[in-house]
């Protein structure tokens, strides 16, 4: 089961970018709704050791082209082994997306480090494995 | 477009200023007004990138014309994040040649260093794309996504990018007006701490108070402007085909050149906005003054150090000289007149024409002056 995610899709230029924005960046036309897979090739990444207010360091940062066109942006668990053109999945926790090419555990890790309420943590690393579970079960790719 | 001149050029010392913005400007605006040899403009256009929250204070062209003694002359502001210097510019140049006045102080400033480093910088990311911001992009993250590409597709290094802020922080040691005034080996870059990876510490430039100004004119006097051109890009940096190179500098680019009617071979030195040291690089090539490929080889080679082909930088750069944000492509300016008359001090260059490159944003809009020496 792979995440779907929102994005809208201009009727002039057939751009299509995530999250859904009202009016095409390019054209003066309203963009009409439709959805991507939450699946596609990191463009660049990079790991920011002085997170803004909010945030923890280090923090994860990557623009992903994902499978339909739209370029989006999305945190991710780790960046050891991770390349320009690597595929990863991308999941939403929380309304966060995620882009992910490791396992359950260093997810469990990143999700700790989180910034917020303990218990707020624990949950996170639970619906995360949750959803691993069922993608497992599906045998969908990641 | 009708000739338009440069008739005098001042600033401040670049740095952590004590002093209140307005008088950084009050001083800048001054000096620009005595060396152009008028007590007064028939216009004043101020730029500043954010005076609400870094100083508290609205209603700036009015706050800034009243506090340097022009209470009764017209004043707006104008604002494209930290390229507003040169967008002030392109204002007062455009009013200039339609002959609507003929006098135009341009006056820019910032002054932030009071204020704590995150706050600072919390600030100038409202900059960034929303949705962006909302995942903790700050202008150093999306720098090191630019960076990450630069160096993966197009084979730039460590070493050509270190010696970007080596090159820069020479030539600030050298121009008494910068910020920081010592110079650094390639290995105290490329060791400093790692900021945004592969961007580290001393890649970029520092937070720094300081105000810059121009006098526009429609008299002949020693410099003229050839030629001034913005170009544009989608604020989301996610939204770009390629994030390699700045489609902005080269739209900029491509209206300064068509308005001289010359090309970049007839540049004989630049000053080009390295907030972060790998943008020189993608700048240089976007410029058209390197050819693709090449920019981080010239660098090594010393084509763009004081006495290479093309000086590039010669007052420190964002990097070196500071980046006081709307301040920055006025001083950028300043530096250009000032070497194209002369004035270079221990960093003279030599050279009939002068090439101003300011990014705003991430390179959302970006501006190109090109400033002749008149013969």
């Amino acid at each position: 089961m792979i995440e779907t995610i929102d994005a809208s899709r201009c009727p002039r230029c057939d751009a299509v970018v995530a999250p859904p924005a009202t009016w095409c960046p390019w054209h003066p036309v309203p963009m009409t709704p439709t959805s991507v897979r939450g699946v596609g090739q990191v463009i660049t990444f990079t790991t920011l050791h002085a997170a803004p207010e909010g945030f923890r360091s280090p923090l994860h940062i990557a623009i992903v082209e994902l499978e339909g066109g739209a370029r989006f942006v999305c945190h991710g668990t780790e960046t050891r082994g991770l390349r320009i053109g690597s595929i990863v999945a991308i999941e939403a926790v929380d309304n966060i997306y995620y882009f992910s090419h490791m396992g359950a555990l260093e997810r469990a890790r990143l999700f700790w480090r989180r910034a917020g309420h303990a218990g707020d943590r624990v949950n996170a690393i639970a619906r995360s494995l949750a959803k691993r579970v069922m993608k497992g079960r599906g045998g969908a790719a990641s | 477009m009708p000739n338009v001149w440069i008739a005098g050029a001042g600033m401040t010392r670049v740095g952590r200023r004590s002093e209140p913005l307005g008088d950084l400007m009050a001083d800048a605006a001054h000096a620009a007004l005595a060396a152009a040899g008028r007590e007064r403009p028939d216009f004043i256009i101020v730029a500043t990138m954010n005076p609400e929250e870094f100083v508290g204070d609205g209603n700036f062209a009015s706050n800034i014309a009243t506090y340097m003694g022009f209470a009764e002359t017209p004043a707006l502001r104008v604002e494209t994040a930290t390229s507003s210097g040169a967008a002030a510019l392109y204002a007062g140049v455009a009013q200039v040649a339609a002959s609507l006045h003929r006098t135009v102080l341009v006056v820019g400033g910032e002054k932030m260093t009071h204020l704590p480093t995150p706050r600072v910088s919390e600030i100038i990311g409202r900059s960034i794309d929303p949705y962006e911001r909302a995942y903790g992009a700050t202008m150093p993250a999306l720098a090191g996504l630019v960076t990450r590409a630069l160096m993966a597709r197009r084979g730039v290094g460590v070493r050509e990018i270190a010696q970007v802020a080596v090159k820069n922080h020479a030539n600030a040691a050298r121009n008494p007006y910068a910020h920081f005034q010592k110079p650094v080996t390639l290995d105290e870059v490329m060791e400093s701490r790692m900021v945004a990876d592969p961007l580290r510490l001393l890649h970029c430039c520092p937070i720094s108070d300081g105000a810059a100004a121009v006098v526009l004119t429609a008299e002949r006097s020693a410099v003229r402007v050839a030629g001034i051109g913005q170009g544009a890009d989608a604020l989301a940096v996610r939204h770009r085909a390629d994030v390699t190179h700045f489609r902005a500098t080269r739209d900029a680019a491509r209206a300064a050149f068509a308005m001289a009617g010359f090309g970049p071979a007839r540049v004989d030195f630049a000053e080009i906005h390295d907030a972060f040291a790998p943008f020189e690089l993608i700048s240089l090539e976007d410029l058209g003054l390197v050819p693709p490929g090449k920019a981080g080889r010239a660098t090594l080679d010393g084509e763009t150090a004081l006495d290479g082909r093309l000086p590039v930088n010669p007052s420190g750069g964002l990097k070196g000289r500071g980046h006081p944000l709307a301040a920055t492509g006025l001083a950028q300016v300043v530096e250009c007149v000032w070497q194209l008359t002369g004035r270079g001090g221990e960093r003279q260059v030599s050279g009939k024409v002068a090439l101003a490159h300011s990014i705003g944003g991430l390179a959302t809009n970006n501006w190109v002056t090109i400033v002749e020496a008149e013969r």
